[in-house]
């Protein structure tokens, strides 16, 4: 009897493992092959088509020493993440308690604010470039009305990443919705409990309603900066030709390591770019995973 | 009952994993079915990529092909259009992975290094017994050498002149026939041109910046280009330190808001200050006239060579292009070679120029282009110089020993125009940040 069990449950792990196979096989060809090729030859001076030798740790060692366009790069990506992560989650947060509202006619403005979140890619870099157009864009015009004198936006080096940033907010709509759902979520007994206690709406906000959906938090903080460091496709279609200017003020990393791939088929050394950056965020994540338990709340947990 | 279920869960887990294996094969499967056809016809079928997917030029190559497939019976070329964009990483990509097109547009100014890093086919094997590299303007089949070999062949070509309003040269009291000839010159009529109301322009005479970028005015005052044949790099002289703070008095002269405003005009083609009347001078290429055509069909306009820094200077000019690759790897070398001769021949050039009103890299194919019934008489006139501009006219190749140079040199440049640095500086730090680019790559 106990034998005849074992091969079945032998039998069911087979059908099991036959069952993931094509997800295995997808994510060694795909994911893990690609991985492990490219950490192998960013060790080589790789070009993809004519040359694949050994070159030890000159890709890294260049980029540290040498290379200030590298240092340039991962600045523009730091000020950026640094700058447009919190501002976006608070947005994000902010803008989801106004729309957590029991008013009429709140599914429109909720529609509406979700809205840029599903518009997105070129078409909207485009329609911001005309928008911050020094001489003719709408934001300098709408400035002018209060008296201000607008900035040059995407053609002074000093502004070039606060315009990115403030593109950056119009789609918060994506994380909005998330937070939006937790916010739903949040037991009403507790804000009767404080009612009774006498909290204010602002009290009951950053006691009740916050601690609550730190785990949403903590999710978009974690994700946001992972893309964040990943930020590309603005930068190259927004800075002139993809060049990252005026003056490198928006070479972020990835566009720096994609010229070097692209255009100056420095396949390695841009592998080693990439691994660079996967330490980076990678240690960011870990640092953000050991510092969750200290603010992030799950209901139900023990502690 | 057990081995029945048994053996659906491994049937049902087979489907599975060849439904995930499919998504690999379709490309194969594309292949086959193509050389199938091909074999049933008898004919080698040859891909060939280019970006022109537009409604206006898409028709135009399509002809071409046509004509060149109905042309013989061996070769079947096959037109795949990929975006701007892409069409090059994806180039790459493929020839990584070992299935290439057999034909391919790319840009002429990086086809030394292609044929370098082993992306371009060495094309001294057919040109041995088939010369056709007297076809071209010299110029653009150089750029296309790397060691004394041949990577790409010539298709099209550009150039920059300097357009003006002759209506707006006859109010100020200027000869409309007698445009600009020096640097001094074109200060001298722009300041006439210029029209003022109060702080604001009514109409501005000219800006250096406009249409071109600060290199070609580098190369049109040095008459070469930063780099000399044997890859020594020269940015940081006398003279050029002089040409940027000529620039930048432009921009003191007019101020940043104008700059700016107009630029902006310019960038959206329809309200070009040109067309209006606004702007009396711009330096552009030679396609310019198809917009002064849509947009500015009654506009009293002449075009001239771009002046030159002092007299006796030369007026050099700049232009880019683009090439037909074999890539790397192609199945169909010799049948890509035929379809590219075919390409850059007479006949295909020649309609694509008239078609198009594009400056074709071959030279009799430009110039009987130029006496197309075709053309208006101001098409004529622009297409004309364009064709005797190409005697003035440099590329810039990229030295294989820097291929990205111009993303250290621009940045400072920008910082110059900004005001963050002085001419002296920007130029001394491209110079040494070029330098040490090359001395790493060597």
């Amino acid at each position: 009897m106990g034998k005849k069990r074992l091969t079945m449950r032998r039998k069911e792990s087979i059908s099991g493992y036959i069952f993931v196979l094509p997800w295995i096989i997808g994510f060694l060809a795909f994911t893990a092959g690609p991985l492990v090729f490219s950490f192998a030859a960013s060790f080589t001076n790789y070009n993809i088509t004519s040359q694949m030798d050994f070159v030890g740790a000159e890709n890294y060692q260049g980029l540290f020493t040498e290379d200030s366009l590298f240092w340039t790069s991962l600045w523009n990506t730091l000020y950026f993440v640094a700058i447009s992560v919190p501002l976006t989650t608070i947005g994000a947060i902010f803008l989801s308690a106004l729309l957590n509202q029991d008013i009429p006619g709140i599914r429109f403005f909720r529609t509406l604010y979700y809205l840029p979140a599903v518009l997105s890619g070129v078409g909207v870099y485009m329609l911001w470039m005309q928008l911050l157009d020094p001489g003719t864009g709408m934001v300098n015009l709408v400035l002018s009305w209060f008296g201000i004198d607008g900035p040059n936006w995407l053609f002074d080096p000093e502004w070039t990443k606060p315009s990115l940033i403030f593109m950056k907010l119009w789609s918060v709509g994506g994380a909005m919705l998330l937070y939006l759902a937790s916010m739903q979520g949040v037991s009403k007994n507790l804000y009767e409990a404080a009612e009774i206690d006498g909290a204010n709406t602002w009290k009951k906000f950053f006691h009740i309603t916050i601690p609550m959906i730190t785990p949403v938090i903590f999710f978009d903080v974690v994700t946001s900066l992972i893309g964040g460091f990943q930020i590309f496709q603005e930068a190259y279609v927004m800075s002139n030709n993809g060049e990252g200017g005026p003056a490198n003020s928006l070479l972020f990393y990835n566009l720096y390591m994609w010229k070097q791939a692209f255009t100056n088929f420095n396949m390695g050394y841009a592998m080693a770019m990439s691994w660079i950056l996967f330490v980076i965020v990678f240690i960011l994540t870990i640092f953000n995973l050991k510092l969750a338990p200290r603010w992030v709340h799950y209901e139900g947990e023990e502690k | 009952m057990d081995k029945m279920r048994g053996f659906i869960l491994v049937l049902a887990a087979l489907v599975l994993f060849l439904s995930g294996c499919a998504g690999f094969q379709t490309s194969n499967s594309n292949n086959e079915k193509n050389e199938q056809e091909g074999n049933t016809e008898g004919k080698t079928v040859i891909d060939f990529w280019t970006f022109w997917g537009s409604e206006i030029r898409k028709p135009i190559i399509e002809k071409i092909i046509a004509d060149f497939n109905a042309s013989q019976d061996e070769i079947e070329v096959k037109h795949t259009f990929l975006p701007f964009g892409d069409i090059w990483t994806k180039e790459l990509a493929a020839i990584a992975a070992g299935d290439p097109p057999d034909v391919v547009i790319n840009d002429i100014n990086a086809t030394a290094l292609r044929g370098q890093k082993k992306q371009a086919m060495n094309l001294s094997q057919f040109l041995e017994n088939d010369d056709i590299s007297t076809r071209f303007y010299p110029e653009l089949w150089d750029a296309t050498l790397y060691e004394g070999d041949s990577y790409g062949i010539p298709f099209n070509t550009d150039t920059r002149v300097l357009f003006y309003n002759k209506d707006a040269f006859e109010e100020v009291g200027l000869d409309p026939e007698k445009p600009p000839t020096t640097w001094a010159e074109l200060e001298e009529y722009a300041a006439k041109l210029d029209k003022k109301s109060g702080n604001d322009y009514d109409r501005v005479g000219f800006y250096p910046l406009w249409g071109i970028g600060y290199d070609v005015w580098l190369l049109n005052a040095n008459g070469q280009n930063y780099f000399d044949e044997q890859n020594n790099f020269q940015i940081d002289t006398a003279k050029n330190e002089e040409v940027l703070n000529w620039l930048k008095t432009w921009k003191d002269r007019y101020g940043d808001d104008v700059v700016n405003s107009y630029q902006a005009q310019i960038d959206s083609q329809q309200g070009h200050p040109f067309f209006s009347g606004d702007l009396a001078m711009i330096a552009q290429t030679p396609t310019f006239y198809t917009q002064i055509r849509d947009y500015a069909k009654d506009l009293n306009f002449g075009v001239v060579e771009l002046p030159e820094y002092e007299a006796g200077n030369g007026n050099t000019s700049w232009g880019g292009g683009f090439v037909a690759e074999i890539p790397e790897g192609s199945k169909n070398p010799e049948e890509a070679w035929e379809f590219i001769k075919y390409l850059t021949d007479v006949q295909a050039q020649e309609y694509w120029a008239v078609q198009n009103f594009d400056n074709v890299a071959n030279i009799e194919a430009a110039e009987t282009a130029a006496q197309s019934d075709e053309f208006t008489e101001d098409g004529t006139m622009v297409y004309e110089k364009a064709v005797e501009n190409m005697e003035h006219t440099l590329l810039t190749p990229v030295p294989v020993v820097a291929p990205d140079f111009s993303s250290l040199i621009n940045p400072n440049m920008d910082e110059f125009f900004l005001g963050s640095m002085t001419a002296k500086e920007a130029l001394e730090k491209s110079q040494k940040d070029v330098e040490s680019l090359i001395k790493k790559n060597q």
